[in-house]
């Protein structure tokens, strides 16, 4: 297992935050993250709607130690509060899910979505700009015509760097419940957003109707047991998905089977212990996340205890269960009382779907290598990170003596919590979300 | 034993946090909820179906005395109430007049008056003579029953799709037709109305008539007891079916209405694995009315309403404790 150190102690902080990070506003708590395909660019989303976009530095042979440095390249304020008069409901600007689009040319191009409106950005550089026209002086204001007694030809002058981010298209109205995914398909033409009963296909080019390939909505409401909690395409085979539901299963579709993927091709379920039941067995059993392996061969989904991977050849059981934080288990009535327990953590797996990783409470995330079988604990903590210093892994004590190092399952801080985090599409390098802060870790290399 | 209190308790947790769902910024989380629903159902099953009898559970038969100490103080102080058991006498009442809430208020037929909500409660003795369960399971009827009486609010969202019409419709499906039973079939005819009949709506005077709320139990008589359609205070409960009975009073009696339909809103939500929980009272920006009808119970000192209401004094602690939210 390879050690993970701190190349340098950069923990970002809003930028008009002037607060130490204890005490923060609720609309600098980040609410997503995401590389982009090259791994260059690193989003984030907060929940007042903002995006910060982080820039990779290049590799430099002079400052070889500062290699890989992430640095704030764009800020923008993706999506403000809304509020629906018609039905007196207010819309968070929360920023629920960022997607990539690969690139395709100079400028970067990302989906951002709050719970109800899609949003494509455009991210692109200008470090030139115009001078000498005609009829406007330098600071932009009209020449008097009369005043003008040669012509010239306008040229480009180098500037600034200067980074914009420009809304190019944004689809609305399509989501009666809460949106909780977004998907970039293979094609790169479409894309799919998933709220809680319908997921609906768009094409990015058309922002004013999508297709709705599920819809799970009941006709009576009341008859409803389960809804959509995540939902993505497939990496390679534009027509397959898998969406993921409150009950703990997954069902895999085919568009190319009918318009209305209601039916689904594949549905993964395993038997439920009856030896664990409890009042709040359907609660733990809820996925919060659901993702493809970049092979495309596997599934892994996070329920509230266990990550579980699973073959798609294999629907009756996962191949794969790991207990990221068991200790919980008896403590679940706590954990409904505080409402931890509708936490929805995100699990990524690294470019080589070797290793996955999931956050916890204490500001803990969770590796585990699918290869050796090795699990390790680590926290994203200020205390913890000096420049250079190789995270020291952490244990919790689960009942008896507690060691020197060790932390009680009662010592733990539920309200620093890791529900997000971003692995580099080819590199060690990490990125979690701790609540406010964003810390990045890159692995110790020779 | 431990059992039901362990329920008991998970219960009275998660009708706090429907409550306060519906103050929650940015709408009412529709997977949140579903997943307390369930716990709910979990719970109220285990209590249900616990053997143990329990120190509250106990009751004279039928003798429809209004304690009106007890169910006070635990109104008064929520907390105490809510763990204390009622009274055996409480309970009694409890499970004969809870019905009495939802009927009609008008001044004369205040629950004060014992013997008259037991005569013209239909089945409530039979509930109380048949055993703790079935009176357990009967007052959860009852509790449900009123679901359809109460005035569904007019403005609702408009849209069929949109969650918050949806529930309350189901809301008031689910209490008209299966009385704490899952199994029992939701009202075959979808009515389109979006108000929820089951949904108290405090500020309003004269509760409109939405299309029959459950015309399964309806009937041609129906519209009458329907909950819109809640008569003036004037009316006759007891020409009424048992079902009838157990409507939302109309005007005049606000905040009585208001009142128990909140606390009634909230219980009916045991019997139904998710109706109730999706209703039109969004919480941001929400309704004058809404407001009132949430912040009221809060506003006032519990005692205080609970004075003002005799009703309350009838139920146990448990529902006073919901009102103290």
């Amino acid at each position: 297992m390879k050690c993970f150190s701190r190349y340098l102690p950069y923990i970002f902080r809003p930028p008009n935050t002037i607060l130490s990070s204890s005490c923060h506003t609720e609309a600098d708590i980040i609410s997503t993250v995401e590389f982009n395909h090259t791994g260059e660019l690193l989003a984030t989303g907060d929940k007042g709607g903002r995006v910060v976009i982080f820039q990779r530095e290049q590799e430099s042979k002079n400052q070889i130690h500062r290699r890989g440095e992430y640095n704030v390249y764009s800020t923008f304020q993706s999506h403000e509060p809304e509020f629906d008069y018609l039905k007196s409901l207010e819309i968070e600007e929360k920023i629920n899910k960022i997607r990539w689009l690969p690139q395709q040319n100079a400028a970067y191009f990302l989906l951002s979505t709050n719970d109800k409106t899609v949003k494509l950005w455009k991210v692109s550089e200008r470090d030139k700009r115009p001078e000498g026209y005609n009829l406007k002086d330098e600071e932009g204001r009209l020449r008097d015509p009369s005043t003008i007694t040669t012509l010239r030809v306008p040229v480009l002058r180098p500037m600034d760097l200067m980074v914009e981010a420009t809304p190019r298209r944004v689809f609305a109205n399509a989501h009666t419940y809460h949106i909780n995914s977004i998907s970039v398909n293979s094609d790169y033409e479409t894309y799919m957003s998933a709220d809680d009963l319908r997921i609906n296909l768009w094409n990015f080019e058309i922002t004013n109707q999508s297709f709705n390939i599920v819809d799970i909505k009941p006709a009576n409401m009341e008859e409803l047991t389960e809804v959509i909690t995540a939902a993505e395409f497939h990496p390679h085979h534009c027509n397959t998905f898998v969406y993921s539901s409150s009950k703990g299963t997954i069902r895999l579709c085919d568009m190319r089977a009918s318009a209305l993927c209601d039916r689904h091709t594949k549905f993964f379920e395993e038997p439920e212990d009856p030896s664990n039941r409890s009042f709040f067995s359907e609660i733990i059993s809820s996925i919060s996340d659901v993702k493809f392996s970049h092979s495309g061969r596997y599934i892994m989904t996070r329920d509230y205890l266990t990550v579980k991977v699973w073959d798609l050849n294999m629907e009756n059981r996962p191949i794969e269960t790991y207990q990221v934080h068991d200790y919980l288990r008896s403590k679940l009535c706590s954990l409904y009382e505080n409402d931890c327990i509708f936490d929805k953590f995100e699990c990524v797996w690294n470019g080589s779907d070797s290793v996955i990783m999931t956050g916890s409470y204490n500001n803990f995330f969770r590796m585990f290598d699918r290869n050796t079988k090795r699990d390790v604990t680590l926290e994203a903590s200020r205390e913890n990170s000096k420049p250079r210093a190789i995270l020291k892994p952490r244990k919790v004590c689960v009942g008896g003596k507690r060691r020197k190092d060790e932390i009680s399952v009662d010592s733990l801080d539920f309200s620093k919590k890791i529900l997000h985090t971003a692995w580099h599409p080819s590199e060690n390098i990490i990125a979690v979300a701790a609540t406010n802060n964003l810390y990045i870790f890159q692995d110790k290399v020779n | 034993m431990e059992f039901k209190l362990e329920a008991h308790r998970i219960v009275s947790i998660s009708l706090g946090k429907i409550y306060n769902s519906r103050v929650q910024r940015g709408g009412i989380k529709l997977h949140k909820n579903l997943l307390v629903s369930l716990v709910l159902r979990s719970a109220r099953q285990v209590y249900l179906s616990d053997p143990c009898p329990g120190l509250y559970l106990a009751s004279p038969a039928g003798s429809p005395v209004a304690p009106p100490q007890q169910p006070r103080e635990p109104a008064a102080r929520p907390p105490a109430g809510w763990e204390e058991p009622p009274s055996p006498a409480a309970r009694a009442t409890w499970q004969e007049t809870e019905p009495q809430p939802e009927r009609p208020a008008t001044p004369g037929e205040r629950r004060t008056d014992g013997a008259e909500p037991a005569a013209s409660v239909t089945g409530t003795g039979d509930a109380l003579r048949g055993g703790e369960a079935e009176a357990a399971e009967a007052a959860w009827r009852r509790v449900e029953g009123p679901r359809e009486a109460e005035a569904g609010e007019p403005g609702g969202p408009a849209g069929d799709s949109d969650v918050f019409p949806e529930g309350p419709r189901a809301a008031r499906r689910h209490c008209c037709c299966a009385p704490g039973r899952e199994d029992k079939p939701g009202t075959p005819t979808g009515s389109p109305r979006v108000d929820c009949c089951c949904m108290s709506r405090p500020a309003e005077d004269e509760p409109p008539a939405p299309p029959p709320v459950c015309p399964r139990k309806r009937g041609a008589t129906g519209v009458g007891g329907g909950t819109a359609g809640c008569p003036a205070p004037g009316s006759t409960p007891q020409k009424k079916p048992r079902r009838n009975l157990e409507e939302q009073p109309g005007g005049g009696e606000e905040e009585e209405e208001m009142e128990t339909g909140n606390v009634a809103n909230l219980i009916s939500i045991f019997g139904s694995s998710f109706s109730g929980l999706l209703r039109k009272k969004s919480p941001g920006g929400g309704r004058e009315e809404e407001e009132g009808e949430e912040s009221r119970p809060e506003a006032a000192e519990p005692g205080q309403i609970c004075c003002d209401k005799p009703v309350l004094r009838d139920m146990n602690p448990w529902s006073t404790a919901i009102v103290a939210f």
